[in-house]
Formats: C-alpha cells, sequence, structure tokens
C-alpha cells in the first residue's frame, strides 16, 4: 500500500492554474486506472483528469470553483501497489539544480571608483608588475592608459610624457559663478536649514575638520589675456564669450596630471589614501539654492573649445536647477572662481574627501615688479588650499608653481 | 516475425487469421494513444496527438505492406498503428510522448522513420528514399502518411512533382481527416478532392473510404503494386474523421459541429471491422476484451520502460555529429561542471 | 594525407570539377544533383562532364525546386547514398532552408543517430560579378546557427579540393559554399592525387606578427592584399585563413591572437550578427588579456545585399582592410 500523490499537471503547453469544475470522485471511492477524477477549466480547455493508479480515494484538496496552480495537491489515492509515490509533477520538479558553489567567493568591492581606461594587454603587464593602473595617468584618447604610459610608469614614477600635441580652441563660456539674488537678504527670523543649504553647511563642517594649509600668489596675466584675445580674433563669433577660466581649469588639471597626489583622497579611519585616474575638477558655482559644484570630468583630456562648452552647459544646468547629480559627483579636485565676485585673496576650503582646492581672485591692473621696476600689470590673484594631513608645504608650492608658470606663459598649454 | 508471415497479401486473400489481426492492432492502436492521452492529463506525458478515426488508415496500409523490404515515414499520428513494423515500435512510441530522445529512434530492422512535426517535410524525404531504392536496384516501397493540411505545404509539390518525373516507387498516403486543428477540408483547398492533385505531378491519385481498414488496404496493395512494377508513385487519399482533438493541447468543441461528429461516431472505423468480424463470427466480447486488454498490457510495460530509462540530463549533446566538435565537448563539460551529471528525469 | 607528388595549377572551379570527378570515381554511392547540373555541366561548369563519365542515374538535373533538392537529400542518405546537392545560388537556398536547418541538419539528432546525413550541398554564393537578385547573399552566419551542419568555405584551389573531398567522405551533412568571384580567378597548383584537408584548422596565407587578420572564403584574397599593401609601410600582417565555421579552429585563433594582440576579422556578410561577431566573441572569452588593441571589424552593410552598381563599395575591399589594420596596430 502507498499514498500516491496526484498533483495539478499542466495540461495545455504552459498552462499556470485551473479552475476545479467538478469532483468525479468522492473520499472512500475505489478508482480504477485512467478514470477520471475531477473536470478542470483552463484557459483553453476544459478537460478530465485521469487519475494515474488503481486504488481509493483517500484526500481532496480543493473545493469545486477553487483555483489551483500547477504542482497542486488534488488527490491522494491509496493505491495497492507500491509504485510511484508522486504524480504529474514531473515536468516541474525536473529542474535541475545548479552544483554547489565551488567557485571562490567574489570579492567584495574595496573601493567604487570607476575602472580606468586600458587595453587588456596593458591591464595584463601592469598586473604582471605589479602596478596599479588607477595611479597612472593615461595620455591616450579619453585618458587611456597606453604601454608608453606604463612604461613611463615604471622606469619613472612621476614622468611626464610627452605626446602629440592638442587642439585648443574654446567657445563662449559665461561667469560660472555669477548670481543674481540680492546677497545677504535673508528676512529676520528662523528659517529652516533645508536643501542646498543644507547639504552645504553639512559638507563644510566635514571639510573644515580638515587640518588646511594655504598657498597665495599673484600671476601676471598679461600673456594669458594677450591670448585669449589672439583666439578669440581667430575665431571670431565662435569664440565671442571665450573667459579666461577654461584656460585656469586647463592648467590646473595639467598641474594635477603632473602631482597626482594631489588628486586624491584620503580615508583616515579605513587608513587608505585614493589616488584617482580620472581627474574631475568640480567648478564652485553660487546659486540662488547655494554653492553647486557641477565637475568637468577628464578635465586634462579636454581641449578649450570642449572644455569651454561644458563649463557654460554644467554652470548654466547649475543655475537653473536642471543639473543631475551625476554632474555633480566623481569630483576629484575643486576650482572656485571667485574671483568673478570681484575678490583678490581667498582661503577656499576643501570640499572633503578632495585633498585641494585652487582659487582664482580677481584679474585687475595691480602693481606688479617686472626687471626691477613696479609697473601697472593685470594680475591674477591665485590661492591653493591642502589638505594638511596628506600635502605638505613644499608639495603645495611645487603644484602651486606650475599652475602659476602655465598661465604666466599660456603658450605652454598648447604642448603636453 | 518471420519474412514469411509478413508478406502483404491481396486483400480479397486476407485470412480470418489476418482480418482478425487487423481489427486487434485497430483496436491496440487506439488503447495506446488513449493510454497517451491520460498520461498527459497526469502529468507524466508531453503534448501528444490522438489517433482515433485514423486507425484503419494506418493499420489497413502497413499490412499491404511488406516489413522487410518497405518503409514507412509517418507524420505524428501513425506510430500507434504500425505494430506490424515491429513489437518495439510502441516503446519508442512511450519514450517519445514522454519527452525521452531515444523516442526518435526506431531501432533496425524497423524500417519507420520517427514522427515528423514539420508538416510535410517528410514527403521529399519519401521520395529522397524511394529514389535511392530504385537507385541501388533495391527492391522495396516507400510509403508517406500526411494530412490534408500538410498537402497545402510546398514540400508536397515540390516532391510530387519530383517523384513523378522520378517514377519513384513511393505512395502518397494523404489521411484527410477533415481537418488541421481548427482549419476545415473547404478552407484548404478548392480542389475536388485532395487526390485530383495527382493529376499535376502525372500519376494516378484514387480516394478511398479510411473507415475501411479493408478498403485502405486493397488501394495502398495496389500502389505497391504499381510501385515495384517500375509504374512510379501513386497518391492515394483516404477519407476519415478526427474523433479526438487535434492534440492534447487542443479543444475541437470549439470548432467541430456536434451533428458532424456524431455522425462520423456511427462510422467508427473499429467499430465498422467489429460489426463486419463479429458479422461474420471471427469477434465475440472474449476476442474484444483479450484485444483491450493486451493492447493495455503492453502499453503499461512500455509506459514503465520509458518512466524508467535513464535520461542524462546533458542526452542533447548526443547525436548532434558523429564526432562531437571541441565546442560542443567544451559546452558539454562546463554543462557538467554546472549541474554535475543527473539524471534529467 | 596528400599525396604532392605531381600537382597542376588549377582554378578554383576546375579543382571542384576535378575532385568530384575523382570522389564519383572512388565511391558508387556518390550521387551528384540540382538544377542544370547534368547535361549541362552546372552554370559554372563545376559539374561539367559528370554526366558523361558517371552516367545520368548517378548525375541527375532535377526539377526547379530547392526544397526537394534539399529534402531528397535526406531520404537518399538514408537510403545508403551520398548525396552531393547544387543549389545554384546560396540565395536559392532560402526555399529550402525549411529542409536545410529543419531536416538535413537534424537527421541524426533526431533519429538518434540511426541515420547519417553524409551530404554534401554545394552552392557558389558572394558578390562582385553583378548577379542579380539573391545570387550573391553571404548567408554563412546564418548556417552557423543551425546546430549539426558543417560549414566548409575553401579560399583557394588546391583547399577547393582538399576541403570537398572532406565533406564528401564526412558522415555529417556540410555546407560547401564556393566563391563565385573565385571560381575563375583564384588559381592556385592543386594536388593530382589524394588530397584531404581536414576540418578545424586554419591556414596561415601570409606570416607577420603586428595583427592578425581572419577571413574565409574569397576575403582571404582581399585580405591578403591588404596584408601586402601595409607590408610597404612595415605592418606585418598575419591573414589566417579559417577554412572552415563549423567546426572552428579556436587554438589557431587564440594562438594568433597572443601572438599579434591585435586583430581584424573580415567578413562579406552584412555586419549585425555575422560570423566574425563570433570570433571577436571567442576572442573575448579565450584570448582578452593579449589585446592591445579593440578587434576591428571589416563587413558588408546592414543593408540588402545591392545591385550590381553598387556592389564594389558594399563588400569589403583592400582598402578598408587596409585601414583597419592601420587603425588597429596604430592603437597604442
Amino acid at each position: 500500500m502507498s499514498d500516491i500523490e496526484f498533483r495539478l499537471p499542466d495540461i495545455g503547453e504552459g498552462l499556470e492554474e485551473a479552475e476545479i469544475v467538478e469532483w468525479l470522485v468522492e473520499i472512500g471511492d475505489q478508482v480504477r486506472r485512467d478514470q477520471p477524477l475531477v473536470e478542470v477549466l483552463t484557459d483553453k480547455s476544459q478537460a478530465e483528469l485521469p487519475s494515474p493508479v488503481a486504488g481509493i480515494v483517500a484526500s481532496l484538496h480543493y473545493e469545486v470553483g477553487d483555483i489551483a496552480t500547477v504542482g497542486d495537491l488534488l488527490v491522494v489515492i491509496t493505491s495497492a501497489d507500491g509504485s510511484p509515490t508522486t504524480i504529474a509533477t514531473a515536468a516541474a520538479e525536473r529542474q535541475l539544480s545548479p552544483m554547489p558553489a565551488t567557485a571562490p567567493a567574489t570579492p567584495t568591492p574595496t573601493s567604487q571608483r570607476r575602472p580606468v581606461k586600458a587595453s587588456p594587454a596593458v591591464r595584463r603587464r601592469a598586473r604582471a608588475a605589479g602596478i596599479d593602473l588607477a595611479e597612472i595617468t593615461g595620455t591616450g584618447p579619453s585618458g587611456r592608459i597606453t604601454n608608453d604610459d606604463l612604461a613611463a610608469a615604471t622606469e619613472s614614477p612621476d614622468s611626464f610624457g610627452g605626446s602629440p600635441p592638442v587642439p585648443l580652441i574654446a567657445a563662449a563660456t559665461p561667469n560660472p559663478a555669477g548670481g543674481e539674488q540680492p546677497l545677504g537678504a535673508l528676512p529676520i527670523g528662523t528659517h529652516p536649514l533645508r536643501g542646498v543649504r543644507r547639504a552645504t553647511a553639512r559638507a563644510m563642517e566635514r571639510s573644515w575638520a580638515i587640518p588646511h594649509i594655504h598657498g597665495m600668489d599673484e600671476i601676471d596675466a598679461s600673456n594669458l589675456l594677450a591670448g585669449r584675445s589672439r583666439i578669440k580674433e581667430l575665431l571670431g563669433e565662435r569664440a565671442a564669450g571665450l573667459s579666461v577660466l577654461p584656460f585656469l581649469v586647463t592648467a590646473v588639471a595639467r598641474a594635477l596630471a603632473r602631482y597626482r597626489t594631489m588628486n586624491a583622497s584620503i580615508d583616515t579611519e579605513a587608513e587608505v589614501i585614493e589616488v584617482h585616474g580620472a581627474i574631475n575638477i568640480g567648478i564652485a558655482v553660487a546659486t540662488e539654492r547655494g554653492l553647486l559644484v557641477p565637475v568637468l570630468r577628464a578635465a586634462d583630456e579636454l581641449d578649450l573649445l570642449t572644455m569651454a562648452g561644458e563649463l557654460s552647459r554644467l554652470s548654466k544646468a547649475a543655475r537653473d536647477g536642471s543639473i543631475s547629480a551625476a554632474d555633480m559627483s566623481s569630483g576629484t579636485f575643486t576650482v572656485s572662481n571667485y574671483g568673478s565676485l570681484g575678490g583678490r585673496l581667498a582661503t577656499p576650503i576643501i570640499r572633503a574627501p578632495e585633498v585641494g582646492i585652487i582659487g582664482f581672485g580677481s584679474i585687475r591692473p595691480r602693481p606688479f615688479v617686472v626687471d626691477g621696476a613696479v609697473v601697472a600689470r593685470p594680475t591674477l590673484p591665485i590661492a591653493t588650499g591642502c589638505d594638511h594631513r596628506l600635502i605638505d608645504g613644499d608639495l603645495l608650492t611645487a603644484f602651486q608653481e606650475h599652475v602659476i608658470a602655465l598661465l604666466t606663459d599660456p603658450v605652454a598649454l598648447m604642448v603636453r | 516475425m518471420a519474412p514469411g508471415s509478413t508478406a502483404p497479401t491481396s486483400t480479397h486473400d486476407l485470412s480470418d487469421d489476418q482480418l482478425r489481426q487487423l481489427l486487434r492492432e485497430m483496436i491496440g492502436a487506439r488503447v495506446f494513444s488513449t493510454r497517451a492521452f491520460n498520461l498527459q492529463r497526469q502529468g507524466r506525458a508531453g503534448t501528444n496527438a490522438p489517433v482515433d478515426g485514423n486507425e484503419a488508415i494506418i493499420v489497413g496500409a502497413s499490412h499491404a505492406l511488406d516489413p522487410t523490404t518497405d518503409w514507412v515515414l509517418p507524420q505524428y499520428r501513425e506510430l500507434v498503428g504500425l505494430q506490424r513494423f515491429g513489437d518495439e515500435v510502441i516503446d519508442r512510441y512511450a519514450l517519445y510522448i514522454t519527452g525521452h530522445p531515444g523516442g526518435g529512434h526506431l531501432p533496425e530492422p524497423i524500417r519507420v522513420w520517427p514522427p515528423q512535426i514539420s508538416l510535410a517535410a517528410q514527403i521529399p524525404h519519401a521520395v529522397g528514399l524511394a529514389w535511392g531504392l530504385q537507385l541501388q536496384d533495391t527492391e522495396g516501397v516507400v510509403l508517406v502518411f500526411f494530412g490534408d493540411g500538410a498537402s497545402s505545404e510546398g514540400d508536397f509539390y515540390e516532391a510530387g512533382n519530383f517523384a513523378g518525373v522520378l517514377a519513384a516507387p513511393v505512395i502518397f498516403l494523404c489521411v484527410n481527416n477533415g481537418w488541421a486543428i481548427s482549419t476545415p477540408t473547404h478552407r484548404q483547398t478548392s480542389a475536388a478532392s485532395f487526390a485530383d492533385k495527382a493529376a499535376a505531378f502525372g500519376f494516378p491519385g484514387i480516394q478511398v473510404d479510411g473507415t475501411d481498414v479493408l478498403a485502405v488496404h486493397e488501394a495502398v496493395s495496389a500502389a505497391r503494386h504499381r510501385a515495384l512494377a517500375g509504374d512510379g508513385p501513386t497518391l492515394i487519399e483516404a477519407v476519415t474523421y478526427r474523433l479526438a482533438p487535434h492534440t492534447t493541447a487542443d479543444d475541437p468543441t470549439r470548432y467541430q459541429p456536434d451533428h458532424e461528429v456524431a455522425e462520423w461516431r456511427d462510422r467508427d472505423p473499429i467499430e465498422s471491422m467489429r460489426r463486419l468480424l463479429t458479422s461474420r463470427k471471427l469477434w465475440n466480447d472474449d476476442d474484444e476484451q483479450e484485444a483491450n486488454d493486451t493492447a493495455d498490457e503492453r502499453m503499461e510495460l512500455a509506459v514503465q520502460r520509458a518512466e524508467s530509462a535513464p535520461t542524462p540530463a546533458d542526452g542533447f549533446f548526443d547525436h548532434v555529429y558523429a564526432t562531437p566538435t571541441e565546442r560542443m565537448i567544451r559546452q558539454r563539460a562546463a554543462f557538467r561542471a554546472h549541474y554535475g551529471q543527473e539524471d534529467g528525469q | 594525407m596528400t599525396d604532392t607528388a605531381t600537382t597542376a595549377s588549377m582554378t578554383m572551379v576546375e579543382a571542384i570539377n576535378h575532385t568530384l570527378h575523382r570522389e564519383m570515381a572512388r565511391d558508387e554511392r556518390v550521387v551528384v544533383f540540382g538544377e542544370d547540373v547534368g547535361h549541362n555541366g552546372g552554370v559554372f561548369r563545376a559539374t561539367d562532364g559528370l554526366q558523361a563519365a558517371f552516367g545520368s542515374r548517378r548525375v541527375v538535373d532535377t526539377p526547379l525546386a530547392e526544397g526537394v533538392i534539399a529534402g531528397t537529400a535526406v531520404g537518399l542518405a538514408a537510403a545508403g547514398l551520398v548525396p552531393v546537392p547544387e543549389i545554384q545560388f546560396l540565395g536559392f537556398s532560402y526555399q529550402a532552408f525549411h529542409q536545410i536547418a529543419g531536416q538535413i541538419a537534424r537527421l541524426r539528432y533526431r533519429s538518434q543517430g540511426r541515420f547519417e546525413g553524409p551530404i554534401t550541398l554545394r552552392a557558389p554564393f558572394g558578390g562582385g560579378v553583378r548577379t542579380p537578385e539573391l545570387h550573391s547573399e553571404a548567408i554563412e552566419g546564418q548556417l552557423a546557427n543551425i546546430p549539426g551542419l558543417k560549414i566548409v568555405m575553401p579560399a583557394s584551389a588546391a583547399d577547393a579540393k582538399g576541403l570537398l573531398a572532406t565533406a564528401i567522405r564526412d558522415p555529417d551533412p556540410v555546407m560547401f559554399l564556393e566563391p563565385l568571384r573565385g571560381y575563375r580567378s583564384i588559381r592556385d597548383e592543386v594536388p593530382l592525387g589524394d588530397h584531404l584537408v581536414p576540418f578545424g584548422q586554419a591556414r596561415e596565407v601570409t606570416p607577420g606578427d603586428d595583427v592578425v587578420v581572419f577571413a574565409w572564403s574569397y576575403m582571404v584574397e582581399v585580405a591578403r592584399r591588404a596584408a601586402e599593401e601595409v607590408a610597404g609601410e612595415g605592418i606585418g600582417a598575419r591573414v589566417v585563413d579559417l577554412r572552415t565555421l563549423v567546426p572552428l579552429d579556436l587554438d589557431t585563433i587564440v594562438q594568433a591572437v597572443e601572438q599579434c594582440g591585435r586583430a581584424v576579422v573580415v567578413q562579406e556578410a552584412p555586419e549585425t550578427n555575422g560570423f566574425a561577431a563570433e570570433i571577436i566573441a571567442l576572442i573575448n572569452e579565450h584570448a582578452l588579456w593579449s589585446l592591445e588593441a579593440p578587434v576591428m571589424r571589416v563587413s558588408g552593410y546592414d543593408a540588402p545585399y545591392p545591385v550590381g552598381r553598387l556592389e564594389d563599395r558594399y563588400i569589403p575591399d583592400q582598402g578598408r582592410v587596409a585601414a583597419a589594420i592601420r587603425t588597429t596596430v596604430a592603437t597604442r
């Protein structure tokens, strides 16, 4: 004697369920093999389900009118011969289950950095040489790390690869820091700290916890302005609104490519220093909602024209509120152009977890010493803030000097 | 079976035992088929196509052939009626409906091809096979089953045309059971009959009562003699009615008129033959019981064998090429690494 | 396997004809049939003289019906013969596709080994000779997606012989695709004796270590000329003729990519989902870490094969292949 479980089969090539229309047997009935037990209604037809065995009906598991799902137990029949104990689930239970996993557990990602760009062969060589590609600046298209980059990194970690010249031309960009709301006009009373202001406040709290050091200087901007004028002259309409900002950002990006430690983040709790492969420069923009910092990705790869267009798009999006979260994430360094507001010197605050920020003051004629004589020159004040936990004064100064050199002689910007 | 006992006999010379055997096999066909239908309703078999209404055509034709020299290419309803070609056919049928790959293997020396799901695709195969027999000067004919619906396929016309050109020893047996799933004959063709289509091929086409096993036997015998004499193909349209759903997945009450079904039930081919033999005192209730029991036991045995047949889960890698390609070997190794060497049952 | 004692210069179509003669003489089970293959000797003369030599029972002109040409091959094979049907142009095989894909390819499988399909279905294909519609389509990628078929695509006269002889002796169905542009333009030394080229063994056509160019059928010749062109610029392009797509010589593909680090795949078929994509996927699976640059693909376009005046710019030519080679080599 054995109990045979009869389960609802899929009788119509992919049916999921059936309605119980009529029981054709009762508990205790003696049934023959293939004697109809129950009439069911499916999406396709009405059908009688015959008993798989001869025996006595031990139990019925659905009421007339119920909907049974394929695989559900319908009837138990006590059979005289001890053949199979479960019928009609063969198809459902025939699924194979995969072998127990023997593969090593998936490693937990240690950081959320984006993969650097490099060909598989370069990756393999880097692995073999024990070099983390994230520490190498790629000079190929889109920042790709080339074999030459890898070779250079292998020989001299700080080498500054010489590569083909890049195009330089730029288009108009509006003043990214401009704001039109009346300043300092918050009405008397208590105001909830919300939105961008709250986010800014929190960010500043975090940033203020960073031990800052600052370096300041002034740049003779004569050549820079002359160069910009010449480009506008050459391009006419196309460069009508070209500001100095793309030049400034380009110079910073070049300096970051040279001094990669400046393009890093620090996490003292995890006790790691993450040096980033990509140079993504945040541009601080004052908006009605507060300070926003859209991010210019792979800034070291952009020519002036492209960069100016991108700066224009980002600052417009920041001001009209259409900027996406993606356009404000993944920054690795920040440029604050407070000079557009008229300022001269300031102490810019780092945006944690970045380790550096550069602020530019307004370009104005100011006394400047040239060949021992004080003359009036358009000067560009520069202030660099660094995280002193990672950056010391020597690196800060070297980095800032490099920016100054590039902006003093902008022809150097045209060459890598 | 000894070759001597398998050679076809002309219809008028059929012995009493042979007549009784025809009925036994017709009953057997329906018992096997009904059991297959129930197995599907019990979740133990996949979609299958009942034979009800076609028994006289299949059994009558198979007895007009010589299983030691002649070949049968079925569509997909015929295996249950081809016991004459080998007892193991029924085991293969049980494997076939329960989804075992071995169901496609009709072993030597059974001259029956596996069921063909692609309608009419077997007709060019039959012509090729008959052509091959002809080229090798091998005696034998090829009989190919197909339905009224399949006759609308291009393969039927291409193969019929070429068979006529070759004068190949092939018999086209069109089982006209009135329905191609839900499409009735008059939506299938505007020809007066399916047999008429032979005119385009340049060989004879005849229509025969498909509910009369002796009429089918006689028609196929004549066609066979023609073929063996080198006179080429014959198209036989055997007219019957589909007395069951198209397949287990079909509901014919949606389209078959009740009165039509009732009329044809009165002409049930098994019932007709039973009446004939009973009237000749060749059949009684004991014979009926015995025929049913024998078939039921045979099918039960076939089902038990099928359900206990080992089914390697990676069996689909077998018999794709004579020697598996390196890629298949890799794929199979990956399959086994992932799933293990389980049984697919 | 090759008796190289004597060779003769032959065009590809001469080599095919020569091989059919030899195989029919060798094995009386071989039956050649198709449209115009008998008295006329085939529209390209590939079967010229066969009917005179072996009779009209073994070399048979069929009615104009591709479906039954392919379909009867199944029955002939089951009868124990070795069918060598011809589809006059591969593009016409669409009218036989249900038999090729649904029946020929599955005969062994659906009968679980009871019946074999030692069928060699020959069909010319390929553009560049101003044929009308549906004469030129390169559909090897579609065929290669059908388990059970072998896909053979010779690029030289010697290979046409060696691969055709192997195909006819193979127990499985072979799609033997002949580049009609190469029928008379490709000429090389063909061994006159028994010559069998095994399936699944690619052939290095030109040496080189800077980049490997994978090609098959007539595109091998295009790739060879491109390799010659860039050789003058100091680029060593290794041209590899895959010869058979199924089975495929993966080892040679992987080895060549590992040695060169750069690869170009050339196909005549439209770009999307062509067999080149399969090669690139395999490189990805088996040789990724050797890649210095993305694998380039040079192919026809995702447009129906064009009429005569447009076809020369549709098919990959020497210039496009050379340009792809330069691009991949320039990637650092």
